[in-house]
């Protein structure tokens, strides 16, 4: 009895852990391979802040502390420090490093924490580690040993779970969510829309480390005992196994996979040993490792996504009541920003101004010297023949890039400097040129992603629930549909981003850049592989966003185009500007003429 | 295949070369070929015979680059075939074409950037005896003399008309029936650019070898070829001679648009 | 002899052993692209095939050959099995370096399973001490710094003068470029992980030799310092693992006779850290 007790408690303790890493792994494409140690720093606090100071239990264990609160404190105190320990670990997500070489960061700290943690005794009573940690409530109403004791601390601990389930899950399905599954599929992506990755990726770290830290204050609560051994890096991979088969990115696969792997296949194996004394001690522990490995690697090839995959967000029907135009463009999904007072009166004043700005790369003049300026409202085309610099031009006005020298001003603001996502916030927004949507979000999901400034789009808004940013989805809906209308994907909405065609992902990638309300546009070979009668309709389209008062700066080598829309063309070679002015213009120009012929 | 073939001399004079099958070192036939989803190229034919300077022409996007990599056994062919020397290649791997006698210099990452400028015509050499390397990188040395003087020192810090000379020597060292050249003279100084075309180019043809190029700098590369092909929208929509382009309106307005058919596109939606 | 001294001592055998291990390593990483966690586990199994033999009454260095043997035929098949169709799916780095970890599991211990968990020595007599400039080794342990520098040695012929490693150069340095160039590429894949497996065997032996008695998941630890030396002389770059090696060895060694030997490895922690950190391309930069 008191076996199947202690079953329901690993399972509670496990789903938990499994919640928080596929929050982490599945949701924002974070691979801890240190997890484990966000759930022993749980472990650990809880049983110190339990317990009483180390001097009054004759000096056989040693540790930090000893402050004997009552319940429930030592369980926050160890959701926290698991949320705490997460923020040294921010520097190896940011923005710099390989995905896979930050695992291995955060595998080498694994283990490195443990063999300190092991061999430092006076921290948490080194190898033997803490003993005696007091269940909580055992005292008064409750005897602990009791049957009742245990049931309830059982279902307490499935109860909690449940919370944890929850709260996952309303993050996950909020417009934050949104967010963190957007950059796990395109992190460059997500940052040239406004996101920053360090702040979502640190809050992924913070909230899969608290839900361990809890789960470690649930398990030292009914084990008692917390030691190094049992918190070995391979713990991290059993959890992984566990996500991976379950289903990375999925709450309820999460949770199966806890059932099944941490549970069903340690825990109950663990028993089997007792019965066979003729097999060496050592031979079913070790198999079953082995098979843990197998499980990882068959799944992987087998079923990468998990027996239970991530679900496809349908998106909400048509908001019915809200017309299209009109209502819509206002609010955080409207259309271009109104100017603001303070430019009103510089409307004359170009949008955008460089002036010597350059890039190397390896001693190549990429971009070399350019000064331009672009015009509040205009079309501008950019062109030139293949290495003339037109996109890394782009990439350093977006920020993407880092100019090697000069200066770039956007609004009468020095934004040199600025990185990639908060010139996107000041509405200077970009396109690439190579395939760059969510894949594994619907195109619906693309456009909502971009949507700046929406209430659902942060942790707070995310936790703070549906009915704190429904308006603002609402809103960001009907102007998705209304794009979806014009550019004639509307029947694609709840599509894969991933699954359409070339010519349809470059559509969904200009519907999404005009999703963040930009005021300035800056599109690289945006209707390459688009057909050209839509492409003629796009183009349009573009001119009358113009009008309104966007401004764009296009790459585009369909000369046609440039001819019909454009207005000016700058054309670029070797790194520089060679000429500015109408497309017929250039065309009777010899230097552009020699530029495309001869070079 | 030696040096010192007789070869025909490329020249805006040179009459209208056999364009018969029979004569082709390289031949490709109505191939398709793109990135997964819909073909960027379709039913693009084009040969080059033996000696020969044949040039690819056409804007940015026009399907040029993606026609050499589906000759090279980079990209897959799903229509069409491709024959050198009348063997059919069609999809063999880049490692298998290059014993087939198909060398190809790429736009970028032409060279091995870390190994030395000797080790990098090794590499090109890969495929003969010890004993023959010598002799190879020698002559290689005598086309491409500039490169004697900095043998030991790493491909990746070589200027960039040395470079695209050492991605060429190193495709010489196999002496191969075809070389294919994807706009060698991309990010190169014009005078450069004229250079390698007029003088490098040309050896590679003078030495007997068909030599596919190409190149965005048209006029340039006009003036070496004897035989052309302009591209636009995936597809060949003007070829002949230097000589009868130069007199076709169609031929700039292909570059610098101007006209309703001036280069239509891939449909990909 | 001054501690100082001693520990250099120390160092110096651990950086010959970690050198061996680390260089292998960033081979397998820069021709093959794939960063093999399961490299110690490998070495283990090695350790205890070199074991197995030296029971049967053979010297170790005869066991060292036979580990050679079988960690390079293992390599060649966990590439042919399970890495190689993985790649040619095309799956994400990360989920290599997933499932690398996961064959890790299975080799550790598919190790112990056969072995069983306890811990083992060989039986060899370490010869006799020799002093040398101030520092003392036994004739094993100057053997097998002898053989590291050997090891070495070969790898920078290998790599500069030979043939096959100027391929390896090449496949690591632009794989598209080689194929065009004739090289097979997955041939020279397959001859890299032989030859890198070879090393791993060679490595896990010596280790093993060093540390005296080991058991199935004695290379744990030792995984953490190959990788802090490969990440620390620039992952892929065979001259940084070298570097890296000896860094690595020399100050875990050299700590530990200041600070307190169970902390020894918390300096090569914070040097990969503060390499990933501050200079993700190491002190050599990536790629040979």
């Amino acid at each position: 009895m008191y076996y199947l007790i202690i079953l329901l408690v690993y399972a509670a303790v496990d789903a938990m852990a499994c919640l928080g890493l596929s929050q982490q792994f599945g949701v924002a494409g974070v691979t801890n391979f240190g997890f484990i140690i966000f759930q022993a720093a749980g472990a650990y606090v809880a049983a110190v802040l339990a317990l009483p100071p180390d001097t009054a239990n004759g000096g056989f264990q040693s540790y930090l502390g000893g402050f004997g609160l009552a319940f429930p404190l030592p369980w926050l105190g160890a959701a926290v420090a698991g949320g705490l320990l997460a923020l040294p670990f921010t520097f190896l997500v940011g923005r710099r490093l390989r995905g896979d070489f930050a695992a291995v960061g955060l595998l080498v700290t694994a283990v490195l924490m443990n063999l300190l943690v092991m061999n430092y005794r006076p921290l948490f009573n080194g190898e033997a580690g803490v003993a005696l940690v007091p269940a909580p409530l055992r005292q008064g109403m409750f005897v602990a040993t009791s049957d009742r004791y245990q049931y309830g601390f059982a279902i307490g601990g499935i109860a909690l779970t449940g919370v944890v389930f929850w709260f996952v899950r309303r993050i996950t399905e909020s417009p934050y969510g949104r967010t963190l599954r957007a950059m796990r599929d395109n992190d460059k992506v997500a940052d040239s829309l406004g996101k920053n990755l360090v702040a979502l990726r640190t809050g992924a770290l913070v909230t899969g480390g608290a839900i361990a830290g809890l789960s470690g204050a649930l398990l030292v609560s009914v084990i008692g005992v917390w030691s190094p051994a049992a918190w070995s890096y391979a713990e991290t991979i059993v959890l992984f196994t566990a996500v991976i088969i379950g289903g990375a990115g999925n709450h309820i696969g999460a949770v199966l996979g806890a059932v099944l792997v941490p549970v069903g296949f340690e825990e109950v194996t663990r028993f089997i040993t007792n019965n066979n004394p003729d097999l060496p001690p050592n031979l079913l522990p070790s198999l079953q490792w082995v098979a843990i490995g197998l499980l990882i690697v068959v799944f992987l090839w087998v079923r990468p996504r998990g027996i239970l995959p991530e679900r496809r967000r349908m998106a909400s029907p048509r908001p019915a009541g809200l017309g299209a135009g009109g209502a819509a463009s206002a609010g955080p999904a409207g259309g271009t920003r109104a100017v603001r007072a303070d430019q009103a009166g510089a409307a004359d004043a170009p949008i955008l101004r460089t002036s010597r700005v350059h890039r190397d790369f390896g001693g190549v003049h990429a971009v070399d010297r350019v000064s331009l300026s672009i015009g509040r409202g205009t079309l501008t085309g950019l062109i030139g023949p293949n290495g003339a610099g037109k996109s890394t031009l782009l990439s350093l006005l977006a920020g993407t890039e880092k100019v090697s020298g000069g200066q770039i001003e956007y609004e009468g603001r020095d934004i040199t400097s600025l990185p990639a996502y908060r010139r996107a916030r000041l509405g200077l927004v970009r396109t690439f040129q190579l395939a760059s949507e969510f894949k594994r979000l619907t195109v619906m999901e693309n456009l909502l992603s971009a949507v700046p400034g929406h209430r659902g789009d942060s942790f707070l808004g995310a936790v703070a629930g549906r009915r704190y940013w429904r308006a603002d989805e609402r809103q960001a809906t009907v102007r998705a549909y209304e794009l979806l209308d014009s550019f004639g994907l509307a029947e694609h909405a709840d599509d894969y981003a991933g699954d359409l065609s070339g010519g349809q992902r470059r559509l969904v990638e200009i519907m999404r850049a005009l999703m963040a309300g930009p005021d300035m546009l800056l599109l690289d070979e945006p209707l390459a592989g688009v057909h050209p009668a839509l492409a003629r309709r796009i183009g349009a389209a573009l001119r009358q966003l113009c009008q309104e008062g966007m401004t764009i700066l296009m790459v585009e080598h369909e000369l046609a185009l440039m001819d019909e829309f454009c207005d000016p063309v700058i054309v670029m070679a070797d790194g520089a500007v060679l000429a500015q002015g109408t497309m017929a213009s250039l065309r009777e120009r010899r230097e552009v003429v020699e530029a495309y012929l001869v070079g | 295949m030696s040096a010192d073939h007789p070869a025909a001399e490329p020249s805006l004079s040179a009459g209208r070369p056999d364009r018969t099958a029979s004569a082709a070192a390289l031949r490709a036939e109505g191939v398709a070929a793109g990135y997964g989803g819909d073909p960027v190229i379709r039913s693009v034919s084009v040969q080059v015979g033996p000696g020969e300077v044949v040039s690819v022409v056409g804007p940015n996007g026009s399907g040029k680059s993606t026609l050499l990599k589906a000759l090279t056994g980079v990209l897959r062919v799903s229509a069409g075939r491709v024959s050198v020397a009348g063997r059919e290649v069609t999809n063999l791997a880049p490692e298998e074409m290059a014993r087939a006698g198909v060398g190809y210099v790429p736009q970028v990452d032409d060279v091995f950037a870390p190994l030395t400028v000797r080790e990098n015509l090794e590499m090109g050499g890969y495929l003969l005896g010890r004993h023959q390397l010598p002799a190879r990188i020698e002559h290689v040395l005598g086309v491409f003399p500039r490169l004697a003087g900095m043998l030991r020192r790493p491909a990746g810090k070589l200027s960039g008309g040395e470079r695209k000379m050492l991605a060429m020597g190193r495709v010489l060292m196999l002496q191969p029936a075809v070389f294919l050249l994807d706009e060698p003279t991309a990010n190169l100084a014009p005078a450069i650019a004229r250079a390698l075309l007029g003088e490098q180019v040309a050896s590679l043809a003078r030495g007997g070898a068909a030599v596919l190029i190409v190149e965005q700098r048209a006029r340039a590369v006009l003036a070496v070829s004897n035989f052309t092909y302009v591209m636009g929208g995936g597809q060949v929509r003007l070829e002949g001679t230097p000589h009868e382009l130069a007199a076709d309106p169609a031929f700039v307005t292909s570059f610098l648009g101007g006209r309703a058919d001036g280069g239509g596109r891939a449909d990909g939606g | 002899m001054s501690l100082l001294l001693a520990s250099v001592g120390f160092g110096l055998i651990t950086s010959a052993v970690l050198a061996i291990a680390a260089v292998a390593f960033t081979l397998q990483f820069a021709v093959t692209d794939v960063l093999n966690l399961a490299f110690a586990a490998v070495m283990t199994a090695g350790a205890f095939i070199a074991y197995l033999v030296n029971q049967s009454g053979y010297p170790v260095w005869a066991g060292l050959v036979a580990a050679m043997a079988a960690c390079s035929l293992l390599s060649v098949l966990l590439n042919y099995f399970v890495y190689a169709p993985f790649q040619r799916r095309g799956s994400a780095p990360i989920t290599l370096v997933i499932v690398s970890l996961g064959m890790a599991l299975i080799v550790e211990f598919g190790t112990a399973a056969i072995v069983g968990g306890i811990s083992v020595s060989y039986s060899m007599s370490q010869g006799s001490t020799v002093g040398l400039g101030g520092l003392v080794f036994t004739t094993v342990q100057l053997v097998i710094m002898a053989v590291s520098v050997l090891v070495m040695g070969f790898v920078h012929v290998l790599l500069r003068y030979t043939r096959l490693g100027k391929a390896m150069r090449a496949t690591a340095a632009n794989r598209m470029l080689a194929r065009s160039c004739g090289i097979r590429a997955s041939r020279v894949i397959a001859t890299t992980w032989a030859l890198t497996g070879a090393l791993c065997g060679l490595a896990g032996t010596v280790f093993a030799i060093d540390v005296g008695s080991f058991d199935p998941s004695s290379t744990d630890i030792f995984l953490i310092l190959i990788l802090a030396a490969v990440f620390l002389g620039g992952p892929g770059n065979a001259y940084g693992a070298m570097l890296g090696a000896l860094v690595i060895g020399l100050a875990t060694e050299v700590s530990a006779a200041y600070i307190q030997p169970d902390y020894k490895y918390v300096v090569a922690f914070v040097l990969l850290l503060a390499m990933l950190a501050v200079r993700p391309a190491g002190l050599l930069g990536a790629r040979t």
